[in-house]
């Protein structure tokens, strides 16, 4: 018998948790659990190291202007090692701030710059207005391809946040990274950046499983997560996509 | 002008008759406001409904009458809706004195172009996020609304956020909790104030009481929990001590029971009583106007029957944790319905969910049955499972009135457990039923 725990770091949860990563945490956990696995979280508090060496998958959630502003001071600790993992594949969500914080900088109305962890080529600026809503993606692969598959949660931002990489998906109703090129969220290597919360996992099994398999495949263990009895999320996910007036039809459930 | 709007009124204190005259005349709230000879606000994230009801119940007697916005309308139209029933035909107050529950964003609007006598901060904490931006958003409108220094403030010494509010103000005093029954292990459960608002660093806790609220302390010295000038001391039963050391170096003390069960409820009656010691009530004044305090709408309201019911409001992770501790408290056997919506009074971002340590309830709490209801039922459904319920246990009503049907064949008390929009269909349908 193998080794059957999965590692997740949870990053500066002191600060970064205003939108409810334990919803997430809790669904990542009870889905390995499902499956005989056990999930181990390990919160990182700011200033103390990690040893990405020894993580399956790192979440980074969402705080407060003010509590993104400490983070920012404290970051260059984590970047190159943190960097080294991403190339290799590490999976990483990072949601809302944390999202901002993967790039080069949040930028304030008045012009002044938050450094963040510059991981990736993105850059959020202010914006007039927080963008607030429920909201519904087309979920598109890296490589550009649609199983018709959606997303759905709700969002509430400041930051419009700009880059090249693949989006998490299209924007079917809500804002998006920006409100602009309808594009929601980021996708590179095993990295998943986006403003989706509410929390994000529990109406999105199928993401949340998404995650599961790219953890347990940098562990180097290829075995299929078996399906589980979902319909309570699914019939949750869709009661959003009917809020938003966006048809279910395609939706595998 | 004033008469035509007076028949508007009619006999319901709400928003409605404020909307119309604030709409004829913007100025008018403020001409009353200013004819007012005491006036205390109460605002805060949680206990504000609660807190002025059972202040209300204190200060008002026959000699001298007080009049209060009940039932919750804290916004501008809530006030002059409240205001406008007691205008005599010469556009003059009748009634001098007046307990405001005052919303936290609308604070600044009020103390720009008035100055309320006191103001009560009951604590500060996560609350509807999409509305305000974040909790350090709602808490920079409180500073903007208490910057007259002519305004006695009361907060909370146990929140380090209201607290802050306080710091290097002067007219200032805090209410805490000197004794109280807590927890050995600190819960799951948010903290939102925990870091220094100077240096940013975190809060450290020799005592935690319920979500934030404890004995804090900053390590560089910065920032701490004040002394408070009202100490309180429950053992878990509704009786609260009053330890007073605001006004006399001699320590008073006097018991004050209004029958409101919860620890969150004790904070409700401290600074109640405190605010009443303040403006010179005397504690048997206090106590007996405690006696007379009914809950309001939807604050652990029980409607006697077969089952009983008890409606209890929930809008944010930090009430709704002391309102299940209460529900835990009670060791009967029961069922639990969660009427949860998302309209804007609601908080249309249901993230909050997951942020009640509902994994603790349901292990601890005998509860039979869960129904959820309301635009979210399903979003609470799927909390529940992942909380440890199995599925097979929870019923989803898909509207609001079945929920009450699907625990008719119980025998078992149930608690249903609703946020605002939900809640006052629900009273309705209730007293129906217990009638």
């Amino acid at each position: 018998m193998t080794d059957r725990t999965v590692t997740l770091a949870h990053l500066f949860p002191e600060l970064l948790n205003l939108y409810a990563d334990q919803g997430n945490i809790s669904v990542l956990r009870h889905r390995m659990q499902a499956r005989g696995w056990t999930l181990t979280v390990t919160p990182v508090k700011l200033g103390s190291r990690v040893d990405f060496g020894s993580v399956d998958m790192v979440l980074l959630g969402g705080g407060s202007d003010r509590e993104q502003q400490l983070v920012g001071r404290e970051l260059a600790i984590y970047r190159e090692d943190f960097a080294t993992a991403i190339e290799a594949g590490l999976p990483v969500l990072a949601v809302c701030g944390g999202y901002q914080l993967l790039g080069e900088y949040y930028e304030l109305q008045s012009g002044e710059r938050i450094p963040g962890l510059g991981l990736l080529a993105v850059a959020t600026r202010a914006g007039k207005g927080r963008l607030i809503g429920n909201i519904a993606i087309e979920w598109v692969s890296q490589s550009g391809e649609s199983d018709g598959k959606t997303i759905v949660g709700f969002e509430n931002h400041a930051g419009r946040t700009f880059h090249d990489y693949a989006p998490l998906g299209r924007v079917l109703k809500g804002h998006g990274n920006n409100g602009r090129d309808h594009h929601e969220g980021l996708q590179y290597k095993g990295v998943v950046g986006t403003y989706i919360h509410g929390p994000l996992l529990p109406k999105n099994p199928h993401l949340a499983d998404h995650l599961l398999a790219q953890a347990l495949a940098f562990k180097g263990c290829h075995e299929p997560l078996d399906a589980l009895d979902d319909e309570l999320e699914w019939r949750a996910h869709r009661s959003v996509l009917g809020m938003l007036g966006v048809k279910s039809g395609e939706i595998r459930a | 002008m004033i008469t035509i709007l007076l028949r508007l009124v009619g006999r319901r204190g709400t928003s409605m008759p404020g909307l119309v005259a604030s709409r004829v005349s913007p100025d008018l709230l403020f001409r009353l406001l200013s004819q007012l000879e005491q006036c205390v606000v109460v605002t805060g994230t949680n206990g504000k409904t609660t807190t002025s009801a059972l202040l209300y119940s204190m200060l008002t007697d026959d000699e001298h009458p007080w009049l209060t916005n009940r039932g919750g309308a804290n916004l501008l139209q809530g006030l002059l809706g409240a205001l406008l029933p007691h205008v005599d035909g010469h556009g003059r107050l009748r009634v001098k004195r007046a307990v405001l529950e005052v919303d936290e964003a609308t604070l600044p609007l009020i103390t720009n172009r008035y100055h309320p006598t006191l103001i009560v901060v009951t604590n500060v904490v996560r609350d509807q996020l999409d509305r305000y931006g974040e909790v350090d958003g709602a808490l920079a409108m409180l500073r903007s609304g208490l910057l007259y220094p002519g305004t006695i403030l009361l907060t909370n010494a146990d929140d380090p956020l209201a607290a802050s509010l306080g710091w290097e103000r002067e007219l200032t005093y805090y209410y805490g909790m000197d004794e109280c029954p807590v927890d050995e292990e600190p819960r799951n459960e948010v903290r939102d104030g925990a870091f220094c608002l100077i240096c940013g660093r975190e809060l450290q806790y020799e005592r935690y009481i319920y979500g934030q609220l404890g004995y804090y302390y900053c390590f560089s010295g910065h920032f701490g929990r004040p002394a408070p000038h009202f100490g309180g001391k429950t053992d878990g039963s509704s009786e609260l001590i009053v330890r007073e050391r605001a006004t006399d170096p001699r320590q008073e003390e006097f018991m004050v029971n209004a029958g409101a069960p919860g620890l969150y409820n004790d904070y409700n009656v401290l600074a109640a009583a405190a605010t009443a010691r303040l403006l010179g009530r005397s504690p048997r004044q206090i106590q007996a106007g405690a006696e007379h305090y009914e809950a309001p709408p939807g604050r652990m309201q029980t409607f006697p029957g077969s089952p009983e019911r008890i409606l209890a409001l929930i809008k944010n992770p930090t009430g709704a944790n002391s309102v299940l501790r209460t529900l835990e408290s009670d060791e009967r056997d029961k069922a639990v319905c969660f009427a949860i919506n998302d309209a804007d009074a609601d908080g249309r971002d249901v993230s909050w969910l997951w942020d009640i340590d509902l994994e603790r309830f349901v292990s601890a709490a005998r509860c039979q049955r869960y129904v959820c209801a309301g635009t979210r039922a399903l979003d609470m459904a799927v909390r529940l499972a992942y909380a440890g319920v199995d599925r097979q246990r929870i019923q989803i009503a898909e509207e609001l009135p079945e929920a009450l049907a699907m625990t008719s064949d119980l025998d078992v008390p149930v608690y249903v457990l609703s946020t605002y929009t939900a809640l006052y269909p629900l009273g309705e349908q209730l007293r129906g039923a217990a009638r």
